[in-house]
């Protein structure tokens, strides 16, 4: 691997693990979109700050772009406070206003530099270890990475210092300005973060990808877990993960490096959302068709207790005094026959001891309202699931 | 107001006035939603605030806590802004103001209630955990302390919020319809717990819906209608006038004695 590789998949990883932090918080406040929003209309404020500086690592440059994320943010909220339009079609209004004022002033003043439309909505990582950082004459690495390393530090530092207050204006804005930790400020604070670290990735990774990286990270991470420590570790993790395979799938298919970068991000979501234990479509369903089965089966135990009747517990009568199929029925039968709670003598169900106990206590969770319990208690009696 | 018959159960009235709110008027979109409202809270009062959907309850103890901002008026806690007097309040927001899906476990969300005596940047410690553990252990939910807070029930969930303001051991308490959406047996565990602040000496605000509970849980109660309609003992204004008053159509209750 040339040391070029190295760079390019430092500085990738690093925009990954810069954008995953904000993207996290952005995602559990449920505004992913305003990652849209921002990565398409500070593009004015890059173009103004390169027209000025002449250099697309400037800092004055990543100020007026962090400014216009800001403005961005400030004008959705102030369009929707009017009650006349949506936030979802505010964000529709302002990004695109903003982002066409930037693509008129590339068109029309910088022919002749080096930005270019493409460039900004795509990126170009490959070039990135080609523009160096020499500080008195020694070569020091690629700006960028330096740029982004300086990015991901704040991030970190802001992310250490305010976790306690991102945390509870997140969870509940009312509680935060009522204790007097400024819910306003946590918020303004992480749209500039957001728009910093948009503007450090869009070398990297460009406008549009930009969103990949914040939003996709942290919405397969909050199907993974219920903590807020280990969402962050998790999408950190698929950043970095999909930063370097996305590296090296686009050096296989010679192609994009953003590109490949933001289609593993999308598998990586993909395959979370379908596999993840708990949250996942795949559990989900299979979850939804066992209670289905252990509801049938509470039923049926609870059929048995009620009626001592020969007649009412004779195997063949069953699908007609409970109204079942006979697949389902037969398959009530079965999971609770593996569980020991009824026995068949003379084709005649009755409940077993252990079967008794289990379907009094679930009266008496039913009764009292505690149906929650009735979950914890298949745990005890349970040796087959549904 | 002031020369009020105390009633038994109340702490000796101390005089105090907890909270005052003078002239104050707020507004969403240049519509009043409170109008002038005038209000005396005295300390040690478990007050009921009531009033038809829309009345401008929640708005009223969003305006104290400094969370809404009026467009006239001002609120003081024991005399002073309440900016000066956070530590004294403790504030119970409505259930469905929060994502319960957010990932973090019942013990988390009562430690939140330490953030406040915390301040910035401060990283809560051993002392806030102990604090928190002992407020879900009074509110009954210590074996569920390390749950998910989705995996709670609606009354589970009512009991940690609960349990996060009581850990900010605070002197005046208001809450937002604590008991919207609880069973019958969070509804007593949660009055019980009102009755013990109040015995404690705190005062407790809380927005009520259910009219037939006020005499038996409240000893003050506060009629609201955009304007404010009555306050003062529960025994000597919960009558079928104010709530004629207040909600605009005849209203018979009986009050028990």
């Amino acid at each position: 691997m040339s040391s070029a590789q190295l760079e390019i998949q430092l500085i990738a990883c690093i925009v990954a693990v810069a954008c995953a932090i904000p993207g996290t918080f952005l995602v559990l406040r449920k505004m992913a979109m305003i990652s849209d929003a921002i990565s398409h209309s500070i593009l004015p404020g890059i173009v103004v700050g390169f027209f000025i500086t002449q250099d697309l690592n400037s800092p004055l440059l990543i100020l007026l772009a962090a400014l216009t994320g800001i403005i961005t943010v400030v004008l959705v909220e102030y369009i929707q406070k009017t009650g006349l339009v949506k936030e979802d079609t505010a964000i529709g209004l302002v990004f695109p206003a903003l982002f066409s004022i930037g693509v008129i002033l590339i068109a029309k003043n910088a022919n002749d530099v080096h930005l270019d439309v493409d460039a900004v909505l795509l990126g170009e990582l490959a070039f990135a270890p080609f523009d160096r950082l020499f500080i008195n004459g020694t070569d020091v690495g690629p700006k960028s990475l330096w740029v982004v390393g300086t990015i991901l530090l704040i991030t970190i530092t802001l992310l250490i210092l305010f976790f306690k207050e991102l945390k509870i204006s997140t969870f509940d804005k009312g509680l935060a300005a009522s204790l007097g930790l400024s819910p306003a400020i946590i918020h303004y604070g992480l749209m500039s973060v957001a728009s910093v670290t948009t503007v450090g990735a869009f070398d990297a990774v460009g406008a549009i990808l930009v969103v990949a990286l914040m939003i996709a990270p942290a919405a397969a991470a909050y199907l993974l877990t219920t903590d807020l420590k280990k969402m962050l570790a998790l999408a950190i993790s698929f950043g970095i993960f999909s930063a370097i395979l996305g590296y090296w799938v686009a050096h296989w298919l010679d192609a994009s490096i953003a590109g490949s970068i933001t289609t593993v991000l999308g598998f990586v979501f993909l395959m979370v959302y379908l596999f993840a234990p708990l949250k996942g479509i795949i559990a989900v369903m299979y979850r939804e068709k066992q209670q289905r089965t252990e509801v049938s089966l509470l039923t049926f135990l609870l059929h048995l207790k009620n009626h001592d009747e020969v007649e009412e517990r004779h195997v063949n009568h069953l699908n007609e005094h409970i109204n079942w199929q006979k697949v389902r029925a037969k398959t009530v039968l079965d999971l609770a026959l593996k569980n020991n709670m009824i026995l068949i003598e003379n084709n005649v169900v009755s409940l077993t001891k252990k079967g008794n106990d289990f379907t009094s206590k679930a009266i008496d969770y039913i009764i009292t309202n505690e149906d929650a319990q009735i979950e914890d208690m298949k745990d005890d009696f349970f040796l087959f699931r549904g | 107001m002031n020369n009020h018959s105390v009633d038994k159960e109340t702490p000796a009235s101390t005089g105090k006035i907890a909270v005052k709110v003078d002239d104050l008027t707020v507004a969403y979109n240049y519509k009043p939603v409170l109008w002038d409202i005038d209000l005396e809270i005295p300390e040690g009062v478990l007050m009921a605030i009531v009033g038809p959907n829309g009345a401008g309850k929640s708005t009223l103890i969003k305006s104290i806590l400094g969370i809404l901002k009026p467009i006239a008026g001002s609120v003081s806690i024991y005399g002073k802004p309440y900016e000066k007097q956070r530590q004294l309040v403790a504030y119970v927001p409505q259930k469905g103001s929060v994502d319960w899906d957010f990932p973090t476990t019942a013990l988390d969300v009562v430690m939140m209630g330490t953030y406040g005596s915390l301040g910035w940047i401060k990283r809560p410690g051993q002392k806030e955990k102990k604090a928190s553990l002992e407020a879900l252990e009074k509110v009954g939910m210590l074996s569920f302390k390390s749950r998910q807070i989705s995996q709670l029930s609606g009354g589970q969930q009512q009991r940690i919020f609960l349990a996060r303001a009581l850990v900010q051991n605070a002197s005046i308490y208001f809450m937002d319809e604590p008991f919207q959406g609880v069973d019958a047996s969070t509804e007593i565990a949660i009055i019980n717990i009102l009755k013990a602040l109040r015995k404690a000496g705190k005062t407790v605000i809380v927005v009520h819906h259910d009219l037939q509970t006020v005499p038996e849980y409240f000893d003050w109660v506060t009629f609201l209608n955009v304007k404010k309609i009555a306050t003062g003992p529960v025994k000597d204004i919960f009558n079928d006038d104010n709530l004629t008053k207040t909600y605009g159509i005849n209203y018979k209750v009986s009050i028990q004695e």
